[in-house]
């Protein structure tokens, strides 16, 4: 444990753990310093200047080592120059003028610098609305200018850094936050400065241009209107969308994100929603989304609108009488991208009659993945397998989180037939999964918190499972698989068993197609309409997760609510409605309250998942979202 | 008693061939201090008061001192990057005397404990850096380099290291960035170079100057290093580079604590003013110096890092460029900031922006196009960069513009108008 | 009596005889003053280009939020306005609207101002709603979309003067 320092900031006493940066000490008295430059995640660069303060240590007598006192109180060495708060660490007694007429001073000179060489670009500016530059320009700014125009830098506008980021060279201040972002905190320094002095710009050193599924972060991280995504340019005005807690449903790392909505009109007017932001979760995601969540189409336009037979009475008619007829021969298959609540009612129903239940999914050892974890914090002393995955591509979040403990000293061993991008940060690869498992298998051994992380058959899960992890995480291919295993669902990658079968089908478009073509009968319950929709029997039209409330369970065993952000489109029914609504009609009685169901399936209420963690908010810097909705709750690990 | 201690070529020709040198006691000082412990020959240096005469004037027996002793290896670093304007003594002393400067650099190493030492030159001193590699070379095989130097357990090899043309590299965490394959800007300090330098490991970063006068010192002792001339704070010789509009510019050896008087008019160095004129303002180092108004009591000033402060200026690296009354400071200004500008490296904010905005209100002022406003704005916008930057190099950057200002008015109120 | 009758009376009867004061509106119509504060227009440049860039400060402004903004990209192509930037759509809402001006004041390039109609009549809420072809219709003529050339249109907001008295 670190000793505690005791400081005074603007006559403010403060205790922090040594060690701790006057900026953030600050920050934690309430104290709002100005920055552009630093980042609490990274470490800190002293570039921009813009956190200048008055900085006094306690005087020592050189000779005997006791503090020298003046009037009855320690005599404070004041710095002949203003210092900047970020890069100094606290000391015991240390005092610090944020707001003195020469740390002012200093701080208005700051922004005044910057603001001579940025463009006069508000009004054209995604970034406005949610500008650091402009709102340090409210506080610090000076009322008129002193800089003639034509004096002013002019540099390129609209350079595509890859075809998901526009940087304009103009507005940018030089923080660095990019660069060191990329170069720091994911390890792929594909962006760098160029030139210097005056000329210094950015520019992507990868071939595509920046060539990092994190690209998405950076735009986040800028405190100016530099960097911004070519999917939302010029979509809306902050303060024009409205905003709603929700969970990534690419991937089954369950990054907490926030999406903006507003009025569209070329959308006919219906409320969509204008783009995913990341939302503050340290134990998933940290501030963090990969450019598959950030960049998901939310708005598709093949949604089905309404059930076939177009009215919903003869549709859930329709349906139950089919599923009546077959009673425990009719098969219910679902895929992991249905919510908590969806999953329950059709498991519920299933195991009313009496009839057979499976999740689809090419990845094994469902039953296996029983112990909850989170390998966030990992450092020295614990140890990572990832073994048949390319975390990369399939779960970016965990792929940046086994990255980051490899950094503090984890032990990371990668197991995987061909490359992955993995390897560079690994402290051992072996392309033989075999050597890769007896490997972690000692490592495991002299180590704290282990987890191992696999894609792969039954097999493979037991395999890792053998060498009893803290956690054994299955890297699936959908959202929200693993909630389909804890209610018991049985896997199923073979569509052959359906043959002649009346299938109760519900999830995304390549469930229904090829339970269509397997299956005699098909009851589709799904959010698309494809051809295969076309084919079913009856079409039951759900709600995507941007139009309802409910949970997801994160490969890690995270129970996350996501809630309702944009109302439903046609007549789209939650799909625990639709299930519950053909229950009744075959004599089962099932909820229709999500909260209620939720309870059912995991012993925990909606509230449990509502903790917050203010402290976690000086985390933040640029426009990820605080989490005011709650970071979710690990499900108790099964017996 | 030799008259050069550092130019010693001057007196000795061929000094840069390995036998000649070997024949005027070459590298006795580094014998002497091999069978020294290393402890010893720090004190020595310090007892001797050398200071840095890189500009900063930094004790150099202290700077060894503060090397990290629980943090291993430890570097060397010769600073051979002189790019600041006016500056032209290192490349002398590496062409001409190349193996005392390359004694001097082992001895701080032994001093030190480092086994590898570093000369970083700038990148267009090329030929230099070709010709130090022979001159090492040659030093290995006399049997002054390598492995069991001189059949002791001490090992040394010294690498040449180019730059590629940035005046911020000289200073030292942006020589040692660039060293490590970095872009060449400064780093966040503290930590300093002896506690983490080079690859995060305590380095010594010591100009050419400096190193050479370590093996005099070494060789003859401290007390002689004090009786070879200087004062009791500034002891020892000095290279000025005299340049600007005196009559014979060039590199001059004298003892600090000689005059301005003396190195400018006096028949064996500056020979004065060229065609006689009046001679009005000196900028003791560089174009990162205050101008100091040419009075008599300027001129009478001993050169030394403590008396030059009592006249407004910084002895610094002692480029000593003479400003006569043809030259006009609003001229003068244009150039210098026009340099800071073009070598600021963009890192911090006041030097990048500053220097730029300052380089343009210069310009216009010089093209008759600016105000009265305008000049009060240049003095403002100089002393708003001034103790917020980065590095040192904002901070020079102002110098010259603030001090012609406030000190000659005259030239700048001639071009302005309401 | 007859004279106090006819002193109290003096008024009345001057008036009679006066010109009356009522202009006949429909027939006739004022002038409006030179600030006031009508119906909306969306202005163009001399080339036809429009003046709004859909920066929605406009609609940041309006204390009714009568003012519906959504914003796209120009090509050289298809240029509606100067910039990268213009107002794909532009509806005011004049059931909301209280003729306050605050979105004249607040345009960047004096894209919106309020004009010199007054007589707005709409026979349902629909009706009330007024788009970007109205209200481009209310101003100067010109055309767009127009095709330009590369490079020539980069800025969105025309050249600043440099500050007075440096």
């Amino acid at each position: 444990m670190s000793k505690d320092v005791t400081l005074t900031i603007d006559g403010v006493k403060v205790t922090v753990p040594a060690g701790t940066l006057v900026v953030d000490a600050a920050k934690k008295a309430g104290i709002d310093i100005p920055i552009f430059c630093y980042h609490p995640k990274m470490e800190p660069a002293g570039m921009c200047r813009q956190c200048l303060v008055e900085i006094g240590r306690p005087a020592f007598d050189r000779a005997t080592g006791e503090p020298v006192m003046e009037n009855g109180k320690p005599k404070i060495n004041w710095g002949w120059k203003l210092e900047t708060s970020c890069t100094n660490p606290v000391s015991e007694g240390m005092e610090v003028k944020t707001k003195s007429e020469k740390a002012l001073q200093g701080q208005n000179d700051m922004l005044e610098f910057q603001l001579t060489s940025h463009p006069l670009d508000c009004p054209v500016c995604d970034k406005g609305g949610e500008c650091l530059l402009q709102d340090q320009t409210l506080a610090h700014g000076p009322g008129e200018s002193r800089y003639r125009f034509d004096e002013k830098r002019h540099a390129e506008k609209h350079v595509p850094l890859g075809d998901k980021i526009w940087l304009d060279r103009e507005r940018c201040i030089e923080c660095g936050r990019c660069v060191r972002f990329q170069s720091e905190l994911v390890g792929e320094a594909v962006l760098g400065f160029y030139n210097r002095g005056a000329h210094t710009e950015i520019i992507t050193t990868s071939d595509p241009g920046f060539d990092s599924i994190f690209s998405g972060n950076t735009t986040d991280i800028c405190p100016v209107g530099a960097l911004t995504t070519t999917q939302f340019r010029f979509g809306a005005r902050p303060w024009e969308m409205k905003s709603e807690a929700s969970i990534c449903a690419e991937c089954p790392v369950g990054c907490n994100t926030m999406l903006n909505t507003r009025r569209e009109a070329k959308s006919g007017g219906r409320i969509v929603v204008k783009r995913v932001m990341p939302r503050q979760n340290e134990a998933v995601n940290e501030n963090w989304i990969c450019d598959k969540g950030r960049f998901a189409d939310l708005n598709v336009d093949n949604r089905l609108k309404m059930p076939n037979p177009a009215v919903w009475t003869e549709a859930i008619g329709a349906a139950a009488e089919k599923l009546n007829a077959a009673k425990a021969e009719a098969v219910y298959l679902v895929d992991g991208s249905l919510s908590n609540e969806e999953l329950f009612n059709i498991k519920a129903l299933a195991d009313a009659v009496g009839a057979k239940a499976y999740c689809y999914s090419n990845v094994g050892g469902g039953a296996l993945t029983t112990k909850s974890g989170s390998y966030g914090k990992s450092g020295a002393g614990d140890a990572i397998l990832v073994v048949g995955t390319d975390l990369y591509t399939e779960a970016p979040l965990f792929w940046l989180r086994a990255k980051q403990a490899a950094d503090r000293g984890a032990t990371l061993i990668v197991a995987t037939e061909s490359e992955t991008r993995l390897d560079a940060f690994a402290t051992a690869v072996y392309r033989n999964v075999d050597e890769g498992l007896a490997a972690a298998k000692e490592a495991f051994g002299a180590a704290k918190n282990t987890v191992a992380l696999y894609r792969g058959d039954d097999a493979l899960a037991q395999a890792c499972a053998d060498l009893n992890p803290t956690s054994l995480v299955g890297v699936w291919e959908a959202a929200n698989t693993q909630g389909a295993w804890e209610m018991g669902y049985e896997a199923l990658a073979d569509f052959s068993v359906l043959n002649g079968k009346t299938v109760y089908v519900a999830g995304g478009e390549a469930l229904v197609a090829g339970a269509v073509d397997a299956a005699a009968v098909v009851i589709a319950q799904t959010a698309y309409e494809t051809e295969a929709t076309g084919k079913a029997s009856v079409a039951l039209a759900s709600r995507v997760v941007a139009e309802m409330d409910g949970t997801f369970t994160s490969a890690e065993r995270r129970a996350q609510r996501f809630f309702a952000a944009v109302p439903a489109i046609g007549e789209a029914l939650p799909g625990y409605v639709i299930t519950a609504q053909i229950a009744e009609k075959m004599g089962v009685s099932l909820n229709i309250d999500a909260e209620a169901l939720f309870a059912a399936f995991s012993a925990m209420s909606y509230d449990d998942l509502a903790t917050v963690n203010i402290e976690e908010r000086l985390m933040i810097a640029g426009t990820c979202s605080a989490n005011d909705q709650g970071v979710g709750a690990l499900l108790p690990a099964k017996a | 008693m030799m008259k050069y201690m550092l130019l010693r070529h001057r007196e000795i020709p061929n000094l840069n061939q390995i036998d000649v040198f070997l024949k005027e006691d070459g590298f006795e000082g580094f014998k002497k201090a091999l069978k020294m412990d290393t402890n010893a020959v720090t004190d020595e240096v310090k007892a001797a008061g050398l200071r840095g005469r890189g500009g900063a004037g930094f004790p150099t027996g202290v700077k060894w001192s503060f090397m990290d002793k629980n943090n291993w290896p430890h570097y060397v670093v010769a600073n051979a990057d002189e790019s600041e304007p006016g500056t032209f003594k290192d490349r002398e002393i590496m062409e001409s005397n190349p193996f005392q400067f390359l004694e001097g650099v082992a001895i701080a190493s032994y001093a030190v404990g480092a086994n590898v030492a570093y000369i970083y030159l700038r990148g267009e001193f090329w030929e230099v850096a070709h010709f130090l590699d022979e001159k090492i070379d040659e030093m290995e095989k006399a049997g002054f380099l390598g492995e069991n130097i001189q059949g002791t357990d001490y090992s040394l090899k010294i690498y040449t290291h180019l730059g590629a043309g940035a005046y911020i590299c000289g200073e030292e965490t942006a020589l040692l960035e660039s060293i490590e394959g970095k872009r060449g800007q400064p780093r966040v300090r503290p930590p300093f170079p002896p506690s983490q330098g080079l690859y995060n490991k305590p380095t010594v970063v010591n100009n050419v100057e400096t190193l050479s006068s370590v093996p005099y010192i070494i060789a003859n002792g401290a007390d002689r290093y004090r009786e070879f001339g200087g004062t009791e704070k500034s002891p020892g010789t000095k290279i000025f580079s005299l340049s600007g509009r005196v009559k014979n510019p060039g590199n001059y050896e004298l003892p600090l604590g000689s005059t301005f008087r003396e190195l400018i008019f006096g028949e064996e160095y500056g020979g004065g003013i060229i065609d006689d004129k009046k001679i009005k303002a000196i900028m003791p180092a560089g174009a990162s110096s205050s101008l100091i108004v040419a009075d008599d009591k300027a001129l009478d000033t001993p050169l030394t890092y403590e008396d030059v402060r009592e006249v407004g200026g910084d002895l610094g690296s002692a480029s000593v460029i003479v400003i006569d009354e043809t030259v006009e400071m609003d001229w003068l200004i244009t150039k210098t900031l026009s340099f800071f500008a073009h070598e600021s490296c963009g890192k911090c904010t006041p030097c990048r922006e500053g220097t730029y905005w300052m380089k343009a209100i210069s310009e216009r002022i010089h093209a008759g196009e600016a105000t009265k406003a305008d000049l009060e704005l240049l003095h403002d916008v100089a002393k708003q960069v001034q103790g917020k930057t980065l590095c040192a190099l904002g901070e020079f950057s102002t110098m010259a513009v603030v001090t012609s200002i406030e000190r000659f008015p005259e030239d700048f109120e001639a071009k302005v108008y309401e | 009596m007859l004279a106090e009758l006819l002193r109290g009376l003096k008024t009345t009867f001057k008036m009679m005889l006066d010109k009356p004061v009522t202009i006949q509106y429909p027939e006739v119509k004022r002038e409006v003053r030179p600030r006031y504060k009508g119906h909306h227009e969306l202005k163009r440049y001399e080339n036809g280009l429009e003046k709004c860039i859909g920066c929605a400060l406009c609609a940041a402004a309006c204390p009714s939020d009568a003012i519906f903004v959504e914003a796209s990209e120009n090509t050289d192509e298809e240029r509606y306005s100067p910039g990268d930037r213009y107002a794909s759509t532009y509806e005011i809402n004049y059931l909301r609207c209280i003729y306050c001006g605050y979105c004249e004041d607040a345009c960047p390039t004096q894209a919106i101002v309020m004009g010199k109609e007054y007589e707005v009549t709409f026979e349902s809420r629909f009706d009330a709603i007024a788009d970007k072809a109205v209200l481009l219709k209310n101003s100067t003529e010109g055309v767009t979309p127009q095709k330009t050339e590369p490079g020539v249109y980069t800025r969105s907001i025309p050249k600043m003067e440099n500050p007075k008295g440096y």
